[in-house]
């Protein structure tokens, strides 16, 4: 009993350890085409999405991706710091972690791990400390919930500016296309006696 | 099944045959089967996945078989819920968890599905007053999933308080109601007391030698086979003692004793069959406290159980016969073991009076006293004894282990097993009448035997003996124990061997287990409130994975229901499984957690889970009560809990950050689709790049921003946990 679980925790680490966790996906981004992204590189062996049922819904998308050895775990993650990788949308680039055994949603119970509960009485000298540990833990979670929505607020801002950069190049690019289609550039160029044609 | 593929992975095993049928006889039936690691019997009830309903059918296995062509069937007996037959419940009031079986004749009784629609296990408690329904215990009810005591009759659309005719859908009523089976985690306890108890009268321990035990264990799982393949016979009680005599006569060899006394015993068999039905037949007629009661139910329950123990008894009732015969003369052996077995058959009599009685009485506790009673009973009758005949038995005893040490061995086991019988048969005489008096004196003389080998401790006896007699105790103990255990049957299979695996003290072992399982240990339950409970795992509840549900839907539905509570502060290395157990230990509730998996952002101080309850009434419950009182978990956690409100992922979620210029969209659409792979490292001589730099570094900053947040909580934390007193 002891020694299988202590198996089952071992191997369940070894698969920790060659996975990579991958987040800022799109959320147009399925399994398949996260597999894809990846075997240009290396071989996969496993995708999974961590469903996000707490945080914001478009926050992006987190996966788990079980490669073949810790090596290739410490190659991708190089890689995806090294250059911006993007996966089904530019710019913004997806990130690679090293995956921990938190995030995966069937793991084994540590062996030997003992969980205790016990209700404490009004009376107990840890009762108002508990309090305000459960206090402090709400605190805690608005705040985190609130760096979440002010994260949230700041990625949108500088999608926004982005956008706005890129439409500016947009328009930029398309009127220099249209004066150079319509002639405009070349009469110009002729009035005030410049050569527009390439050399 | 829109799952088929998936399904060919899930294991599947059949189990017991049950007989064949079909036009062509190509339809073979079965009793048993596992799939995805749980053991499923006839008349055990399941739920049924059904697709497109967010909760599942429930309905009882009347039928298992597969067809010629390898498709395995079910034939299930609906559960209704209340909700299902609204309109007809008129004026009747209904229980949040009972169900009703559907009787009678019409559309919605039975049907055939699919054995793979099966998706778990599914605990249902009937709690009719029916004669004959097994009454469920108190524990029972409290755990179980559902109850019922009602009939839904399809045919004339009404409720039936109770059921008149015998079948129901071609299958037996007795079957449909609890079986004796069934789990029964008080009895484990009782187990535990009980066997401490032997272990009390069994002065010292004395080490078994471990050829003996191989033996024994032989013996054990043989007889054990036998009783299991018999046991949902009718007449399951007079095979049993067949099959057990059987077995035991056929290990018997391996024990060292003679062929001939094999051919010897196989008579004396049959001599006993006889007596069993004549008991059988007389406790019958007795009607004392409803024989039929027990003939009714031939499983391993607590009556059966009793049952069982006296056939054990009488097993080696016969063989203290024939060995005894070995050394003397054959001729008397048939009479001596006649005469056994006459003796047998009304000690047996009176002990099902006597134990029906006491269930009847006072349930599980009672029975357990009584058995105690017992066993104080017969140490007594052996003190009387002592001096009387007791040696001529141990004359023989002695000469026997000067022949030979293999014969002593099988020999002595025999007189001490008959320990318990000679208890109980004076004490029978005493209780009752003197109708047996004249057997008494032949009881009186195998009280005296046993008590010679009782007494080691006083006599300088020799060591063979002693190890004879901690034998036979071990071999009393197993199958009682198991028998009682009268778990579902996988369990009993594996009780003897397990037992005896354990080789030195499988009774210690077994009776601690009993005391650290929760369940098992209603005041160690309710020391929750003022010391540390460890939480242990949960003894019951479905652990069948029918998750096949998926959770976003259930999760859906229960958020709905208002059913759905998120708990905080828990440790996030903690599994989903454990989240159960705490909710168990804490609450008395069970419920479906599911630890939320953690991400990069997620607190490296609180793990959350969603935890779905079985009502509304119970997460308000929990959540209450966490608000008011605090339940410390290990680490100094105090868990928080607070209503759920998940996020689902929506139809068209907005991801910031992809850009695409709006003319291009549709071809760019195009071209993702045609190409091989859409994802490509930037190179830096684009505004790609650029931009892609930019969301780097706010990606950075954010890393930063949480590293500190999480920071400051853990130093907060930690401050506040150094006040707390006890760890």
């Amino acid at each position: 009993m002891e020694t299988s679980g202590e198996e089952e925790h071992a191997a369940f680490e070894e698969r920790v350890r060659r996975t990579v966790y991958f987040e800022n996906l799109s959320p147009v981004v399925t399994e398949p085409v996260l597999k894809s992204a990846l075997e240009q590189f290396l071989t996969v062996k496993n995708v999974i999405f961590i469903p996000n049922y707490i945080g914001p819904s478009n926050c992006g998308q987190c996966a788990l991706v079980e490669l073949e050895s810790p090596k290739r775990v410490r190659e991708i993650v190089s890689m995806a710091k090294q250059h911006p990788f993007m996966i089904s949308g530019m710019p913004r680039p997806v990130r690679a972690r090293q995956a921990e055994p938190e995030m995966f949603e069937e793991r084994p119970a540590k062996p030997g791990s003992k969980i205790t509960c016990r209700w404490l009485e009004p009376g107990d000298p840890d009762f108002e400390v508990a309090k305000e540990l459960k206090q402090l833990t709400r605190k805690h979670a608005a705040e985190a919930a609130f760096l979440a929505k002010l994260q949230q607020q700041e990625e949108e801002k500088l999608a926004k500016q982005q956008t706005d950069t890129l439409q500016g190049h947009y328009k930029k690019y398309k009127m220099i296309e249209s004066i150079m289609a319509d002639g405009t550039a070349r009469r110009l160029a002729r009035r005030y006696n410049f050569r527009v044609s390439d050399d | 099944m829109a799952e088929t593929g998936q399904e060919e992975t899930i294991e599947f095993k059949w189990g017991k045959r049950k007989g064949i049928g079909g036009k062509k006889k190509d339809v073979q039936f079965y009793k048993s089967f596992t799939y995805d690691g749980v053991e499923y019997d006839l008349y055990d009830s399941v739920y049924l996945y059904n697709e497109g309903e967010p909760e599942p059918y429930i309905g009882k296995l009347i039928k298992i078989w597969e067809n010629a062509d390898k498709s395995k069937k079910v034939k299930v007996l609906w559960f209704f819920r209340p909700c299902e037959i609204l309109n007809f419940l008129g004026t009747n009031e209904t229980c949040d968890n009972e169900l009703f079986l559907a009787a009678g004749a019409g559309t919605g009784l039975a049907n055939v599905n699919p054995l793979e629609a099966i998706c778990g296990k599914c605990n249902v408690i009937c709690i009719s007053k029916d004669s004959r329904n097994r009454p469920p215990s108190d524990e029972e009810v409290e755990t179980a999933e559902f109850v019922f005591s009602r009939f839904f009759d399809v045919g004339h659309r009404r409720i039936l308080d109770k059921i008149d005719y015998d079948e129901i859908a071609g299958t037996e009523v007795k079957f449909l109601f609890n079986k004796l089976d069934s789990e029964k985690p008080a009895e484990v306890v009782k187990l535990g007391l009980d066997k401490k108890e032997i272990n009390a009268l069994e002065s010292n321990e004395v080490v078994a030698p471990p050829s003996g035990q191989e033996k024994k264990e032989h013996v054990v799982e043989k007889a054990d086979d036998h009783f299991a393949d018999v046991l949902a016979s009718e007449n399951a009680d007079l095979e049993l003692s067949l099959s057990k005599q059987n077995s035991f006569l056929g290990a018997k060899p391996t024990l060292g004793v003679g062929v001939e006394e094999v051919l010897e015993s196989n008579d004396g068999l049959q001599n006993l069959l006889g007596g069993k039905t004549e008991q059988q037949a007389k406790v019958k007629r007795s009607g004392v406290s409803k024989p039929s009661f027990i003939k009714e139910k031939p499983s391993r329950g607590q009556l059966d159980a009793s049952t069982t123990r006296l056939e054990l008894r009488e097993t080696t009732k016969s063989h203290e016969g024939n060995i005894s015969s070995d050394q003397t003369k054959m001729s008397k052996v048939d009479s001596k073991g006649g005469k056994h077995h006459v003796g047998a058959d009304h000690v047996g009599q009176l002990k099902v009076e006597r134990d029906v009685k006491s269930t009847k009485k006072n349930g599980v506790a009672e029975s357990k006293l009584s058995k105690e009673a017992k066993l104080g009973d017969s140490s007594d009758i052996s003190n009387d004894k002592d001096n009387n005949n007791g040696k001529k038995r141990r004359i023989i005893c002695d000469n026997n282990e000067d022949d030979d040490d293999k014969n002593m061995k099988t020999l002595a086991p025999c007189i001490i097993s008959s320990k318990d019988k000679c208890g109980m048969d004076v004490k029978s005489t005493m209780n009752k009448d003197g109708m047996m008096e004249s057997k008494l004196s032949k009881k009186a003389k195998l009280g005296n035997s046993h008590k010679i080998s009782t007494e080691k401790d006083n006599n300088n006896e020799k060591s063979p003996r002693l190890i004879c007699d901690n034998n036979e105790d071990d071999k009393t103990l197993a199958p009682r124990v198991n028998f009682k255990r009268g778990k579902d049957s996988c369990d009993v299979e594996q009780g003897p061997s397990k037992k005896l695996k354990h080789d030195k003290k499988p009774i210690l072992a077994d009776g601690k287990f009993s005391k650290e399982s929760p369940t098992a240990s209603p005041s160690a339950e309710r020391k929750l409130d003022c010391g540390v409970t460890e939480v242990t795992r949960r003894h019951d509840v479905d652990r069948s994975k029918w998750f096949r549900i998926p959770w976003e839907e259930r999760m859906k539905n229960a958020h709905d229901q208002g059913r759905l509570v998120l708990f905080q502060n828990l440790s996030p290395s903690m599994t989903s499984k454990e989240v159960e157990d705490i909710v168990w230990h804490g609450f008395k509730e069970s419920c479906t957690a599911k630890m939320m998996q953690a991400t990069a952002f997620s607190s490296p101080h609180s793990g959350q889970a969603f935890v779905i309850f079985k009502t509304k009434a119970g997460a308000e419950m929990v959540i209450r009560k966490l608000d008011q009182g605090c339940l410390l978990l290990s680490n100094g956690r105090p868990l928080v809990a607070i209503i759920g409100h998940p996020c689902f992922p929506e139809k068209r979620p907005i991801f910031h950050g992809h850009l695409s210029i709006e003319q291009f969209r549709s071809q760019m659409q195009r071209e993702m689709k045609d190409a091989v792979s859409t994802s490509h490292c930037s190179q830096s001589n684009n505004i790609e790049y650029d931009m892609a730099m930019e969301w780097c570094l706010l990606q950075e900053r954010a890393d930063l921003a949480w590293k500190r947040l999480y920071q400051r909580h853990g130093e907060e934390l930690r401050k506040l946990k150094a006040k707390l007193k006890s760890k």
